[in-house]
Formats: C-alpha cells, sequence, structure tokens
C-alpha cells in the first residue's frame, strides 16, 4: 500500500475498489499532493486493416474499437474506461464536431469522458500522450487512446483540399502548397546540403514495401523494386510516387492502464514507458533549417530522457514517413544517424529488420501500412506493441524486440509526439 | 526617343516621364496578357517603376478594370477609387488602358504619346492563350466554387500589405517577415514599417504535377504542366515561398537569384487573389 500526502491511501493494485468508489476518491485527491508515480502500460491494441473501407466511420471505429478489447489477455468491459481520447483530422468535415463522442457511444464507451484531439497526422500520437498524461496524474486508471480517418470518400477536388489544411494556409497554400511540395523542398535541399540523392529515397521505399509485404494490416501489400521505385511518375519533383504514402481509411485503437490496475487485465502487459512531444513553427520558411525537424529533436530527447534509454537502446521504430524524405531525415532526429547522414543510413541497410542496426518501420510504415492520418499514431503503437509481445505474424517479428519507440509527425513538422515502449518498466 | 526595356515580365518603353508598359506576348497579332498577368499587375509593376525611377506618386487615377486595393497594398499609391475622399489635386497620375494588353502611366492630359516600340515580344501558343482564358473565366465566375484552400477575404485583406509589397517587421536587430505576432516573451511586435529588397536567393525549390497540385489550382495546373514553388532566402534574412511566373519557361538551380512581380495567384468568390511570384532575375 502506498502512503499519498495528506493520510490519503492508495491501493498499489486498485482491485479493492470499485470503479465508482475509485473515481470518487480520485475526485478528493485532486486537491491532495500525490507522492505516487504512476507507470502506464499497454494492455490491449488493435486496428482495423488500412486501405479502402467500404466502412463508415462507426463501423471502423467499432472494428478497432473490438480488436482492441479482444487483444487484452482478461476479459475487458469498455465500461471499465475512465477516459478516452480521439485523434482525427475529421478529414471530409463530414463529421467535424463531436467525433470522439459518436464513436465511443458505439463502441461501449457511451457516458465515458471523450474528446477528439486534432494535431493533423499527430492527432492520435497526441491522443496517445494526453491519455498517458491522463493515467500519469492520477485522474485515471484505463484510459482509450484512439485514431480514426476516412479519406477515400472524398471527390479528388476535397481530398487535395483537406490534404493541404494542415499546413500554413495563408501563405503557403497561396504558393501553390501542399505537403508533396513542401517535403520536395525539405529533400531537394538535404541533397544539396548532404550529398545525399534520391537513390536513398528509393531504398526507404523498398525497404518499407519489403516490410509491409508481410503485414496483413498494411494498405499496400506488395513489394516493389529499386528500378521501379526509382522511376515512379513525378509527384513533386524530386519526389516521385513511390516517394509518398497513400491516403487510407482506418481506426486505431490502444488502452492504457495504471501500473495498479494492470493485472486485472493481463500478466503481460507492454509499458508505455516515457512520452515526450513538441512543436515547431508552422510554416517551412519561418524555420532556421528545413533538413531538419526541431519537434522531433525535441519530442525525441524528451522522452528518451525520461524512459532512461539512449538511441542505440532501440529495437525498433515506427517513424512517421509519410514521405520518404521525411524519414530519412527521422533517422538523423532520433539518433539513429549522425545529422546529415540518413541518406547513407538507408543506403546501407541499416534500417532493415533483423539486419540493420535497428528496425525502422517494421509495420511498412506509413508508405506500406498506409496513412490514415488521425489513426496514424496509435496505429503505431498497435505494431510496438504487437512486435514487442511477439504477436506480429512470424515472418516479420523483429527478433529479441525490448525497446520500441514510435515518432508521429504533425504536417511538415509543426508537431512531434514520441513514445517509447518497453517489455520492462523504467528502473 | 525612349529607354526601353524589361521590368518585372513586362516591356516597357519609358519617355518624358511617362511610362508605356505592354505585355510581351503575341497572339493572332494582337498583344495579350500572360497567363498570370492582367491590367492590375501591370499597373503594379508600371507604378513600382517609376518610384524606382525617383517618381514620388502619392495618388494615381484607375481604370475600372484596375483593383484599387491591390494598386494600394502593393505600393502605398492611393486612388479616387479605392478613396473617394481623396482631394483631385493630390492625383497627378493616371493610367490610360490601351485596347490590347498595354497600359500607359502618365502626369500629362495628352490624348497621344510616343514611345519607342518596345522590343522581346514572343508568339503564345494558341492552345495556351485559349486554355488558359478559359480557365480563368470559369475560376472567377461567382458561380465557380473552388474546394480549393479558403483563405477569406478578411485574411487575404490583413496580409495583404506583406503579401503585395514585402512589408516587414523590425525588432530587436532582426527583420522579420512574413509578419508576426508576438516575440517569445510575449511581448507584442511591432507593425510593418520597412519593405524587403526585392531580390532573394533560391534555397530549394519544386514542380509540383498537375495531379500533386492545390485545388484551387486545378483548372490551371493541367494547362501549365504543373505549378513551380521556390524557397527563397532574401537578403536581409527572412525566408518565403513563392509561385514561379506562369509564364516564365525557368528551370530553377539552388543559388539563383530571384525577383519579384505582383500576379494573379487565384480567384474565390469572384475575387481574384493577388500575389507576389518570383521572376529569375535578369541580371
Amino acid at each position: 500500500m502506498f502512503v499519498a500526502g495528506n493520510g490519503a491511501f492508495l491501493d498499489s493494485t486498485g482491485a479493492s475498489y470499485g470503479f465508482g468508489l475509485k473515481k470518487d476518491r480520485l475526485n478528493q485527491m485532486l486537491v491532495l499532493p500525490r507522492l505516487v508515480m504512476v507507470d502506464v502500460a499497454v494492455i490491449g491494441a488493435g486496428q482495423t486493416k488500412y486501405g479502402n473501407h467500404q466502412l463508415g466511420l462507426k463501423g471502423m471505429w467499432a472494428e478497432a474499437a473490438e480488436n482492441a478489447f479482444a487483444s487484452v489477455d482478461q476479459d475487458f468491459d469498455p465500461r471499465q474506461v475512465d477516459e478516452a481520447f480521439i485523434g482525427s483530422v475529421a478529414f471530409g468535415g463530414g463529421q467535424l464536431g463531436n467525433t470522439a463522442a459518436l464513436l465511443t457511444e458505439h463502441s461501449g464507451m457511451e457516458g465515458v469522458p471523450v474528446r477528439r484531439v486534432e494535431n493533423a497526422c499527430a492527432s492520435s500520437g497526441f491522443a496517445l500522450r494526453d491519455a498517458w498524461m491522463a493515467i500519469k496524474s492520477g485522474q485515471a486508471d484505463v484510459v482509450v487512446a484512439g485514431g480514426i480517418e476516412k479519406m477515400n470518400d472524398l471527390s479528388p477536388e476535397r481530398k487535395r483540399f483537406w490534404l493541404g489544411v494542415s499546413g500554413d494556409t495563408e501563405w503557403e497554400r497561396l504558393a501553390g502548397l501542399t505537403f508533396p511540395g513542401t517535403y520536395a523542398l525539405m529533400a531537394r535541399r538535404h541533397f544539396h546540403e548532404h550529398r545525399s540523392t534520391h537513390d536513398d529515397l528509393v531504398h526507404i521505399s523498398v525497404k518499407n514495401h519489403m516490410h509491409g509485404f508481410e503485414n496483413q494490416q498494411a494498405h499496400l501489400q506488395k513489394q516493389v523494386s529499386f528500378e521501379k521505385a526509382a522511376s515512379g511518375f513525378m509527384v513533386a519533383d524530386p519526389l516521385t510516387l513511390y516517394d509518398c504514402c497513400p491516403t487510407s481509411d482506418g481506426a486505431s485503437c490502444v488502452i492504457l492502464a495504471a501500473d495498479h490496475v494492470v493485472r486485472q487485465f493481463t500478466d503481460d502487459p507492454v509499458w508505455l514507458r516515457s512520452s515526450g512531444a513538441g512543436s515547431d513553427r508552422l510554416a517551412l520558411h519561418d524555420r532556421p533549417s528545413i533538413t531538419q525537424l526541431v519537434a522531433t529533436q525535441k519530442a525525441s530527447k524528451s522522452a528518451y530522457s525520461a524512459a532512461g534509454i539512449t538511441a542505440t537502446d532501440v529495437d525498433l521504430a515506427e517513424v512517421h514517413d509519410c514521405f520518404t524524405v521525411a524519414e530519412m531525415i527521422a533517422t538523423e532526429d532520433l539518433g539513429f544517424a549522425e545529422s546529415g547522414q540518413g541518406g547513407m543510413f538507408a543506403r546501407d541497410g541499416r534500417g532493415i529488420r533483423n539486419e540493420g542496426s535497428v528496425c525502422i518501420n517494421p509495420s511498412g510504415g506509413l508508405k506500406s501500412k498506409g496513412h490514415p492520418l488521425g489513426a496514424t499514431g496509435t496505429g503505431q503503437a498497435v505494431e510496438v506493441f504487437k512486435q514487442l509481445r511477439g504477436s506480429v505474424e512470424s515472418e516479420r517479428q523483429v527478433r529479441d524486440a525490448q525497446i520500441g519507440i514510435t515518432h508521429n509527425v504533425g504536417g511538415s513538422g509543426a508537431t512531434c509526439a514520441v513514445h517509447v515502449f518497453g517489455r520492462d518498466r523504467n528502473e | 526617343m525612349s529607354d526601353s526595356s524589361q521590368w518585372k515580365g513586362y516591356l516597357i518603353s519609358y519617355s518624358n516621364d511617362s511610362l508605356l508598359l505592354q505585355s510581351p506576348y503575341i497572339h493572332n497579332d494582337c498583344t495579350v496578357y500572360g497567363p498570370d498577368s492582367d491590367s492590375t499587375t501591370m499597373a503594379v509593376a508600371g507604378i513600382q517603376y517609376l518610384q524606382n525611377q525617383g517618381h514620388h506618386i502619392t495618388a494615381i487615377h484607375l481604370t475600372e478594370s484596375i483593383d484599387a486595393k491591390v494598386i494600394f497594398m502593393s505600393t502605398s499609391v492611393d486612388s479616387p477609387q479605392r478613396n473617394e475622399e481623396l482631394p483631385t489635386a493630390t492625383v497627378d497620375w493616371q493610367v490610360i488602358e490601351g485596347e490590347e494588353a498595354t497600359l500607359v502611366l502618365s502626369q500629362s492630359d495628352a490624348e497621344h504619346f510616343e514611345f519607342d516600340e518596345p522590343t522581346g515580344t514572343e508568339i503564345m501558343d494558341d492552345d495556351l492563350f485559349n486554355d488558359m482564358n478559359a480557365a480563368w473565366e470559369h475560376e472567377c465566375s461567382k458561380q465557380h466554387v473552388s474546394q480549393g484552400a479558403y483563405v477569406s477575404q478578411s485574411q487575404y485583406l490583413e496580409g495583404g500589405t506583406a503579401r503585395l509589397s514585402l512589408a516587414s517587421q523590425s525588432f530587436e536587430g532582426q527583420i522579420i517577415w512574413p509578419p508576426r505576432q508576438m516575440d517569445s516573451s510575449g511581448n507584442r511586435l511591432p507593425r510593418e514599417e520597412g519593405l524587403l529588397s526585392d531580390r532573394a536567393t533560391v534555397e530549394s525549390w519544386t514542380k509540383l504535377s498537375a495531379a500533386g497540385a492545390p485545388s484551387e489550382f486545378s483548372l490551371r495546373a493541367p494547362i501549365l504542366g504543373g505549378i513551380q514553388t521556390l524557397l527563397v532566402k532574401f537578403d536581409e534574412g527572412p525566408r518565403g515561398v513563392f509561385l514561379v511566373c506562369d509564364d516564365v519557361d525557368y528551370s530553377p538551380t539552388i543559388g539563383d537569384q530571384v525577383e519579384f512581380g505582383v500576379r494573379r495567384i487565384y480567384a474565390q468568390e469572384g475575387l481574384i487573389r493577388y500575389g507576389l511570384k518570383a521572376i529569375p532575375s535578369l541580371n
């Protein structure tokens, strides 16, 4: 039994408290100093397959939630959820308001305090962070973080509009830029400053398609040859079709629990050891450098420090590769390669599963697995959860995986969330 | 005799404190506007040329087809078309619009002006001319509802001076552009006072395919074979992103010098949004 301030008591398992009672106790504790630092575990995670779905928002979310509930080792009752955070850009605007309330209503979580979290493509990365903070703060014991996006039921014109809403509308859009354009500017500058080449990006594309080929949840389950990827249709010079992720429909759901209630649900949790986040100026032209993402550097530094690890400890990383150049830059910003050496890292195959120093995007990444904007961040967490528990398809299991991270970026780097997961808790 | 040369993508002839501007494009033996030009963009260029020559222009009488707000935001030159209370005595310049894509800016009341024939015209492709005109006509109609980025009129006008004239802020020795609201201590920054120089260096560039271009360009990007955007750094330090003038055949290289001219960007709700576009520097 832990002792909190002013005589308040906190059971180390939480099992002896009913949920109603526990909430009353937590409400009382709002005014009491908390002395106990709670650890946070992932007890379940699931998603839909990414791709072109016939299902609508409610159907996709129900499927992801159902898969997450089913992945919990013990019976899981959604009424046990204290809070829910659901990331979504609400692409298309069809359910722009109260998205999250609609979804929880249709997944057994009626009445649970819920909100939509919006941070562009990093929406559910930040939903996960918010969920983690809710438990760390002692306000909740069981929290759902998820994400959803329906992107492929719009006309091409509407889709292109929505794909650009997360940039600096007033300045970048009037200069003709959507994200393929902004990332193309970053790529060309990286080539210029660091002598990287488009071939380096092709290596990333080929690797991620190879990783995603065996992933049953991936949008693009197909291998791509170097020659084919090198000669793709030019989307935004120098980026070709094979440098760009697809627009996907999909939903993902992760269930977190405080350490004192974990054993109610599983004996095999994955620990969410830390959460780091950062932000940067929205427009590319307002940043001192466009060949690094300061938000990623801040987020990873904070997350690594809190987890007591360095980049060399990481076995696998789900990295935000909305464009191949984004992965090249991320390998530098996350500390896997020296600054400016991301191209060489890719060329040397250092991110290939069970061959390189760290497996980058074992799921296939956004490039192959797909990128349903709001669902991507928690979708990355689903992959890391399964990898660390050894429950992915055997042919794509990262060997001896102990530590995995997720890296979720909003826009061209205005926001970023990095999470560290481990088989073990923080020491 | 007059001096004949090029200025911001237009042909000019300057004589006796009067200025002739002419589009370089010829179609069916007529002078026609380029894909992103009109009388407003040419009038801006003309006023800027005269200011560059040392003329202090307070106000100018514009024609109906010229957007007086854009002229004011681009050049700080007022007009009776924008400001009905403007004293007539202050309006000592006028714009005279020719039948073809030609303007004269003058202080004279003369009905006849003599300029040297500007040189440097080029024939405009028939398909390009017809397709672009049709695209703009469709885009400018109020019935056309663009699915493009929604930059409201008030938002467009709020940033208009910075967008059209490169008006910049100055704070603690730093030049800031585009304008920002607060510094890192939470203090409000001063309003724009100075202007950036009209020259910048290309730091990166891309050409978006028609399929990848934002939807507000969806009518014209296929005709142009895509749209080109530059990331540039001004001599004073700030960076910006700019479209390349649609009518310029230009393959950028990092390190190139560019200058800027006001051009049409796109139309929404029947209103043309103007902005600066990059023009490869002739010098």
